[in-house]
């Protein structure tokens, strides 16, 4: 009786309609808000257009590649030679090294911004300190609020990105590479650059891919440090002119650009796929370094660690003792807390789920259409915030209104408005904008195993289901693990969708340290921050701890 | 054992999604219960302002609901959600942005006399749309030990060539200097205000960059000799847990432009009746009670703004500063300028 019933669910399951349904359905859903931006660049112009094209546009498009060339490639650079350091050899403080440089990631770089600016302000403790000393010092010396401050911000607060995914590709699967190049006398920088660059390459693409897209769409650095990139442009035109037509059509030409550049990258990429051929990745041994060269390793690693880390932490705590008297609301840090965790939360296992649903089906798929796909419900990280918060604003009062009749008979009383009054919305922006972060770490996952272990379940008789629970998930825990982490950290860090979207009275902790950093009160915003900080640390303690359990 | 775990770990994920978002939406606001409530849409983030909610609520039992989000995007908000807004009073910085939300036609009319009493005329929309609830001027700020405030006179005389070189002002991206150059259009024509930015952007000491509070620390460092600023910033520096920032206030004049011509640009706060508000009463209520004499001292002595009920205790600060001439120009006609003043100091390279 079983046997009949058993087959026939494999049978059902060997069909992958299932999987394409839910992965277009999920795509479908998350474009929503997306499409409704890139079909606003079609619509006819209006009268601001032709200000915008001959004064703003060139002089906002070129800082905006400047920076997001520079920070990518500083950041990309800083990011995989850390990890071929820490993952490859083996120098005094190296097992503290290799979580620790992961933690600048939870510093949002806005609020890097605001404290670095300060502490080298003419009132911060570097000048202070400095005129004590009688060096009456050149303020030129101390400008970080320029293009290259913001270079900079942007490297050393958004390197972990690569780091983390070059140091975990590297670790695991890097072995058979780096054996037989060092066996065949490669060492030292050629071996670095002729071997570990070339594969690293999906890893490192993937990180400063992140990179790229947080610095395109920031808004909160290259506000205040008076850089004149494309988002800016957008925010003068909405909050400027009033126009917010124009605005959503110049994120729609700024969201088109970067779709034509990540799809020509797949497609260059596509033909160059690395998969093992000796089963599992071999793990990368670490070489011992002695003497000099170990005391330069260690040396390097920390002092990156303390400019990305222990430098703003340790200010923001002195701010905090401040302020500590006079903070009025406290009591309030449980609740603000609670909310971000909340959201963060729920956002971050929504997006997982979708991720490994669609990219399952993106690589069985492959061809263009795959590509296509993933890069279509990533989308959202590569619009600025608002524009995306305005797209989900729209698709759930629309919402509202189509169920109107539901909740008349529900009884809910007098209000019309029951889903774009509740979290769900926020959550909803949440997983639009982030399934970047998420996807990328699984998508990254699937390309590390390869298909061939699926294939094989598959010609055994396995049912793509079946081959995913039984086969893939188990080997993706890591990706997944990684990519949750990643995803929740950007989120509780999160602000311009969380300031639009939020129900009432929801408060996080990012919205809390804004509120004192818009209003130029850097002191009363290090509370939050360090808050903020503290959950990011929480979150990187966690995904350490399980990748090393997971590695032996 | 992998697996296992695996399982559980998705199954808590998806379960705390599922309940995170089922108790939010249970939570949703819902007016016209037995609660007696006000909805607010606040561009306006100050700790004052709460705690005068909080007060509010001691003294009404009417529950003050907050959403505070960047101005514009809360317009666009409450555009979008139409006639089932929820939202009853709309509070923001900067009359030009009050203006553009009449003009949306998301306001009505405020009827109470209580208000009319406490707020003067020239500091409410004509209609009564909005209510201003405080101001903050447009000031110069001088290097004590460099400039003679003698050298200073008006907003128009900073364009000119002695000031090459010496001044510092924070980039056109910022809602204070747009609406200090829609008032400008307003008084002196489209064309003399383009040659003006033009001289603004040629006589500046660096690149615009910072905030305000930045500006006025350049200008102690050295970098410039005059800077363009907010009023309460400087009350927020003499204010500060830093005593750097202290010296800082201590050794910058404060200078009101204008003053024999056309006078200081100001910036108000309002509040804003929502056209489909559900619970007017209590939000006019809540008008009354933050244009009240207490409320305004607390305004002003929590974050150093002018009040606009002219009973209302000022700090000591804002009283050392004296009286002074404010620009008397309607603020709608700043929302209407704001366009064109983004334009002008684009064409004119002022970052």
């Amino acid at each position: 009786m079983p046997l009949p019933d058993r087959f026939r669910i494999a049978e059902l399951a060997r069909q992958p309609k299932g999987w394409t349904t839910v992965s277009l359905l999920s795509a479908a859903i998350l474009l929503l808000p997306i499409l409704s931006v890139l079909w606003s660049g079609l619509r006819p112009a209006n009268e601001n257009w032709a200000h915008i094209r001959q004064y703003m546009l060139w002089d906002h498009v070129l800082p905006t590649i400047r920076l997001a060339v520079c920070a990518g490639a500083a950041a990309g650079m800083l990011g995989v030679a850390l990890a071929w350091l820490v993952a490859a050899h083996d120098f005094p403080l190296r097992r503290l090294l290799r979580w620790a440089l992961a933690l600048p990631l939870a510093i949002p770089p806005y609020i890097a911004a605001y404290t670095y600016s300060n502490m080298l302000s003419y009132t911060g403790i570097v000048q202070q300190t400095l005129r004590g000393m009688g060096v009456r010092a050149n303020q030129a010396w101390f400008d970080i609020m320029s293009e290259p401050g913001a270079v900079f911000i942007f490297t050393m607060f958004l390197y972990p990105y690569v780091f983390l995914i070059t140091r975990a590709y590297l670790e695991r699967s890097g072995g058979s590479y780096v054996e037989n190049a060092r066996l065949l006398g490669r060492s030292g920088l050629p071996l670095f650059f002729r071997v570990v660059l070339p594969i690293s390459r999906p890893a490192l693409a993937g990180g400063v891919t992140l990179v790229a897209y947080e610095t395109l769409t920031d808004y909160g650095v290259v506000n205040y440090y008076g850089v004149q990139t494309l988002t800016i442009a957008i925010f003068k035109t909405w909050f400027g002119m009033y126009d917010i037509d124009s605005a959503t059509r110049l994120g729609a030409w700024f969201l088109a650009g970067i779709l034509g550049v990540v799809v020509l990258e797949r497609l260059l990429r596509r033909r160059r796929r690395y998969s093992e051929t000796t089963g599992r990745g071999t793990p990368l041994k670490a070489v011992r370094l002695t003497g000099a060269k170990a005391a330069l390793a260690t040396g390097a690693c920390l002092l990156v660690l303390a400019v990305a880390f222990l430098i703003p932490v340790a200010q923001l705590a002195q701010w905090t003792g401040w302020t500590h008297g006079t903070f009025a609301v406290r009591s309030e840090f449980g609740r603000l807390a609670g909310n971000t965790l909340k959201a963060s939360l729920a956002a971050t296992a929504i997006i997982l789920a979708v991720s490994v649903v669609v990219a399952n089906t993106a690589r069985s798929a492959r061809g263009a259409f795959g590509a296509a796909l993933a890069r279509l419900v990533t989308a959202g990280y590569a619009v600025p915030g608002p524009i995306i918060a305005i797209g989900v604003l729209s698709l759930f009062i629309a919402l509202d209104r189509l169920l109107a009749p539901l909740y008349a008979g529900m009884g809910t009383g007098s209000a019309p408005l029951v889903l774009s009054l509740s979290l769900a919305m926020l959550i909803a922006g949440y997983v639009v904008r982030f399934m970047a972060t998420g996807y990328n770490a699984v998508e990254a996952g699937f390309e590390r195993i390869g298909t061939k272990y699926a294939e094989a379940s598959r010609t055994l008789g396995a049912g793509v289901t079946r081959t995913f629970f039984r086969v893939d998930l188990p080997m993706l825990r890591g990706s997944l693990l990684g990519g949750a982490a990643l995803t929740f950290v950007e989120i509780a860090k999160e602000l311009p969708l969380t300031m639009l979207l939020r129900p009432f009275n929801f408060d996080t902790l990012a919205t809390k340290a804004y509120q004192y950093a818009g209003d130029e009160r850097i002191y009363q915003a290090a509370a939050p921050s360090l808050l903020i900080i503290g959950i990011g640390l929480a979150s990187v303690f966690l995904l350490n701890h399980l990748a090393g359990s997971g590695q032996k | 054992m992998r697996k296992n775990f695996l399982f559980k770990l998705v199954t808590v994920a998806a379960l705390t999604a599922v309940f995170a978002t089922g108790c939010a939406s249970g939570k949703a606001e819902r007016e016209g219960g037995g609660e007696k409530v006000v909805n607010v849409y606040s561009a306006r983030h100050y700790d004052v302002d709460k705690q005068l909610y909080e007060k509010f609520t001691e003294e009404t039992g009417i529950r003050v609901n907050v959403i505070e989000g960047n101005a514009q995007e809360l317009i666009e908000r409450i555009k979008r959600e139409g006639e089932s807004t929820p939202a009853d009073l709309f509070i923001t910085v900067d009359g030009g942005i009050l203006n553009s939300a009449k003009t949306a036609g998301i306001l009505q009319p405020i009827e109470s006399e209580t208000i009319d009493s406490q707020v003067p005329s020239h500091l409410r929309d004509k209609d009564n749309h909005w209510i201003g609830l405080s101001t903050r001027a447009r000031v110069i700020v001088y290097a004590k030990d460099r400039v003679d405030p003698g050298e200073l006179s008006t907003y128009e005389d900073l364009a000119s060539d002695k000031w090459k070189g010496r001044l510092l002002v924070r980039s056109s991206t910022h809602l204070y200097n747009q609406s200090l150059v829609a008032s400008l259009i307003a008084l002196n024509g489209e064309e003399q205000t383009r040659e003006w930015a033009k001289g603004i952007a040629a006589n500046l000491a660096r690149d615009p960059e910072g905030g305000d509070r930045d500006q006025a620390k350049a200008v102690v460092a050295g970098v410039g000799d005059v800077a363009i600023m907010n009023s309460y910033y400087v009350g927020h520096l003499a204010a500060s847990e830093n005593p750097e920032e202290v010296k800082v206030a201590e050794s910058i004049g404060v200078f009101f432009p204008n003053q024999e011509t056309t006078g200081t640009h100001i910036n108000i706060s309002g509040a804003g009746l929502i056209r489909h508000s559900k619970n007017k009463a209590n939000a006019i209520r809540l008008i009354e009670f933050l244009t009240s004499e207490e409320s305004q001292a607390t305004f002003s002595s929590a974050n150093f703004e002018f009040p606009v009920n002219p009973k209302a205790e000022l700090p000591e600060l804002l009283k050392s500063w004296g009286e002074f001439q404010t620009q008397q120009i309607d603020f709608a006609v700043l929302g209407d300028n704001n366009a064109k003043a983004v334009e002008i100091m684009n064409e004119a390279g002022w970052k």
